[in-house]
């Protein structure tokens, strides 16, 4: 079992000192190398969830196991990928994408052989020397990825890290994933508010609830791999998660 | 800093000060209507200049006042640097320190001059502890600032991948506050110029500060106007090298 949340709860304080109840007594179970996406409508806690299992932040209640270590803080394997790429502005891409390697001591050569390949895949490996700021958002996330992936840790957290991309970068993007970096060894837990982008990726899909969040249903997803939008199965699927997401914002 | 893209704007900027030299040449030298005693002319002030130029003493004096600068500015860069990252990164020793600090900031460095004198005598050493005085808090405080504004999702990134503290602060924290560091220093620059003027003319045998002050008690004002010029004249240098070191820092 990747990832085990026994009874979380997570409360905040938000101004004027009113408690907020984010996450309410979630328990769930992530089996090792499964693609998991977390759905549900704005504010149900779904980020505060990731953060807790990365070790961002602590639960104000119950425990988070990652291989049954318990998470108490950050760890170079749970890769963490943000919404914003949250690239490192003053490096360019080859230094961005071997920061990780170089934090765990690895020699310089071979992180920037390692790094090549990784560029090469997705077609950066021209960018290899350009700042953040030169690049497209797209690419960007890209990097971002990249930068997670090649330290191989044993999962991979994503944030909605497609969120502000336009659609057809974002299917470009959904698409690079599943081919180039989704690895069955790997689990990979990606949060985002858009359903057909969780049933084009996900082994299962966990739908929350308006706050204070609660786990509602959990979906396995067996549609057949390549996924295409474009099928009847496909479309049923966002439109049954839909209208489950739909009723908990009533 | 005005970006000059043309022929008129290069005439904009000298417009002033060339009718400014006319009307001050007009009222000293052609019409004496101020004795040279109190106010001296053009043509003396560039005689002087000529006359200082010519037998090094103004390189000399030039040299003298950097060296100082530049020390005092060294050591408060690396006292300030160091605190502010160390004070901003850690909430708790910033609380400790913010009444000391927010007592000791609005003390002008020339307040310190008494004890600059008991402490390190005569020369140079007085000199550079006042430019350090002046110039430790604006850096100190910038970086403070600089660590403050941080992204916080460069330091969650850092500390996905792993690093330690250690390496948050030197990795992430000091190039992200390197932009603050560079207007820390370029505002500490200006105050540095107006210290050692100050300390000059006070415990020192050396530098443009000395210079104005023995100049002028000798009546020879041209020097004194002289040494005015060149602080002025360091200044816009030294603003355009931070300002060039401000455009080439993209984050």
């Amino acid at each position: 079992m990747a990832f085990r949340v026994e009874n979380v709860s997570k409360k905040f304080i938000s101004k004027g000192n009113i408690e907020v109840l984010a996450l309410d007594h979630i328990n769930l179970n992530i089996e090792t190398g499964k693609f998991v996406c977390f759905v549900g409508p704005s504010g149900c806690g779904k980020t505060t969830l990731l953060r807790l299992m990365e070790g961002f932040e602590t639960p104000t209640e119950g425990q988070i196991y990652d291989d049954d270590e318990l998470v108490t803080q950050p760890s170079r394997e749970r890769g963490f990928i943000f919404q914003d790429y949250s690239l490192f502005p003053w490096l360019n891409v080859m230094e961005n994408v071997t920061f990780g390697l170089k934090i765990a001591g690895k020699p310089e050569e071979e992180n920037k052989q390692r790094a090549l390949a990784y560029l090469e895949a997705v077609g950066l490996k021209d960018f290899a020397d350009k700042y953040p700021h030169e690049l497209s958002g797209g690419m960007k996330q890209r990097v971002a990825i990249i930068r997670s992936v090649i330290n191989q840790s044993r999962s991979l957290l994503m944030d909605e890290p497609f969120s502000a991309l336009d659609v057809q970068t974002r299917h470009s993007l959904q698409k690079q994933f599943i081919g180039t970096w989704a690895d069955k060894k790997r689990t990979t837990i990606f949060v985002t508010h858009d359903v057909d982008e969780a049933v084009f990726l996900a082994d299962e899909i966990v739908v929350f609830t308006r706050r204070p969040g609660k786990i509602k249903k959990i979906y396995e997803n067996n549609l057949p791999r390549p996924r295409v939008r474009d099928t009847q199965d496909f479309r049923d699927l966002v439109n049954q998660i839909t209208q489950e997401i739909d009723e908990t914002d009533e | 800093m005005t970006n000059i893209t043309d022929k008129t704007s290069i005439i904009d900027l000298f417009i002033l000060p060339v009718i400014l030299i006319i009307i001050w040449y007009l009222i000293c030298d052609v019409f004496m209507m101020i004795p040279s005693y109190m106010f001296p002319g053009p043509v003396e002030v560039f005689n002087a200049f000529v006359k200082l130029l010519l037998s090094g003493k103004l390189f000399k004096d030039i040299i003298a006042t950097l060296y100082k600068v530049l020390v005092g500015l060294l050591l408060a860069a690396i006292v300030g640097i160091t605190l502010g990252l160390i004070l901003g990164w850690s909430k708790r020793l910033e609380r400790i320190s913010t009444l000391i600090v927010s007592i000791l900031r609005p003390i002008p460095p020339i307040a310190w001059i008494p004890f600059s004198i008991l402490w390190f005598g005569i020369g140079s050493k007085p000199a550079i502890f006042i430019i350090f005085i002046g110039c430790v808090f604006p850096i100190l405080v910038s970086t403070i600032d600089g660590v403050h504004r941080t992204k916080g999702v460069l330091i969650e990134a850092a500390k996905s991948f792993g690093a330690s503290n250690t390496q948050i602060l030197t990795e992430v924290i000091l190039p992200a506050t390197i932009p603050y560091i560079v207007t820390g220093l370029k505002v500490g620059i200006g105050i540095a110029l107006m210290c050692t003027i100050a300390g000059e003319m006070i415990g020192s045998s050396s530098g443009i500060g000395y210079m104005i002050l023995t100049s002028t008690n000798l009546f020879d004002t041209g020097s004194t106007v002289v040494g005015m010029l060149v602080i002025g004249v360091l200044g816009i240098i030294f603003d355009y090298i931070f300002t060039k070191i401000q455009e080439r820092i993209f984050w």
